[in-house]
């Protein structure tokens, strides 16, 4: 309580989520559709929240969402939501000198509020302050700030989904959400080819049971975008 | 349209795993703190995972009807509409709106 009282909490707070606010209008689409397609796959409105809220994460809700519709076994569903926030583990470990100082439970608190926005937003400023309190506000009102957007244009989404007649395929939605995902990491070659090993090998096994086909295109996706990355500098070396 | 089959204890088991599939690597080094750090090998070959996991749930859905390989088909029309929007306009709803509308109009317009 003291921590969120002080001076420098609150300014930190204020500097976060001026600097955040601009780019959180851009959580609002993926929000809408995560509700949306949440709904097309046969969730009531508890159960799309109950996941907005537990999971709070669009890549992971709407890569999921596929495959609890055809009714894939859990542990994949699981290991897939694992595969797709892999890149959490990178971004811990790169913010993690942001939290010195702070205690055990803020750390946990601050580690789920982790997303891709508020990472790029406000690693450098973590990094470079002393103040712990101006650090915590500085991260939080950002991180605070995304998660009720999420939550409620999440809401707005569920409800508009439900008046909206089946044939429109609203489905397709968390398609174009992945797709569009999927674009900016296949400019860089490497991530071109595990894109392309992993969705080329997706559709060659897709045939096998319990999805297994997309386990296997992670699998060999990740070994060959690492592959790529690492030949070329190989040669150079010698 | 596909409606799932799990009964709503399971959902709800999912819910859980999938939100501890994403808070344990969120939290993993923030809550540990700065004692441990990750070899660069493992942070390089991590990096392609999402990549690869988002490639191999997209592409055969748009590649594959009913379980055979269709390269001519309104989704896959769709998808190209939805990466050009998004590749030529900042507009986060455009693509959207192009993915749905060429998917629709294929289906209702000509019938696909």
């Amino acid at each position: 309580m003291q921590t969120i009282t002080s001076p420098s909490f609150r300014a930190g707070a204020r500097e976060g989520f001026r600097t955040f606010l601009p780019l959180s209008v851009g959580l609002i689409p993926w929000a809408l559709v995560t509700g949306m397609s949440m709904v097309s796959v046969g969730f009531t409105p508890l159960q799309a929240m109950g996941m907005n809220v537990i999971v709070f994460a669009g890549t992971a809700q709407l890569g999921t969402l596929p495959l609890i519709a055809v009714g894939a076994p859990v542990w994949l569903i699981v290991a897939t939501a694992l595969a797709l926030n892999l890149r959490f583990v990178i971004f811990s470990a790169a913010i993690a000198q942001g939290f010195r100082g702070l205690s055990s439970g803020n750390r946990w608190f601050c580690g789920h509020l982790l997303t891709d926005g508020v990472f790029a937003t406000c690693m450098a400023k973590m990094l470079a302050t002393e103040d712990r309190h101006w650090r915590l506000g500085y991260y939080l009102a950002p991180s605070l700030w995304s998660w009720l957007l999420w939550q409620g244009f999440a809401l707005v989404g569920v409800f508009a989904a439900g008046s909206i007649p089946k044939t429109w395929s609203l489905e397709f939605m968390a398609t174009i959400a992945l797709l569009i995902l999927l674009l900016p990491m296949a400019k860089m070659r490497p991530m071109l080819v595990a894109a392309a090993a992993g969705g080329g090998t997706a559709v060659l096994l897709h045939a096998l049971p319990l999805k297994l086909g997309l386990f296997a295109g992670i699998f060999v996706g990740i070994a060959a975008g690492f592959a790529a990355d690492h030949w070329p500098k190989k040669q150079e070396a010698a | 349209m596909n409606v799932h089959a799990f009964d709503d204890a399971t959902l709800w088991l999912i819910f859980l795993l999938t939100g501890l599939a994403t808070t344990l690597p969120r939290a993993s080094f923030i809550a540990l703190g700065s004692r441990v750090t990750l070899p660069s090998v493992v942070q390089r070959a991590l990096r392609y995972a999402p990549a690869a996991a988002l490639a191999a749930i997209v592409v055969p859905d748009v590649l594959l009807v009913s379980g055979e390989l269709a390269p001519l088909n309104p989704k896959l029309a769709a998808a190209g509409a939805a990466i050009a929007a998004a590749s030529l306009w900042r507009n986060p709803w455009l693509p959207f709106v192009a993915g749905m509308a060429v998917l629709l109009g294929l289906r209702w317009g000509l019938g696909l």
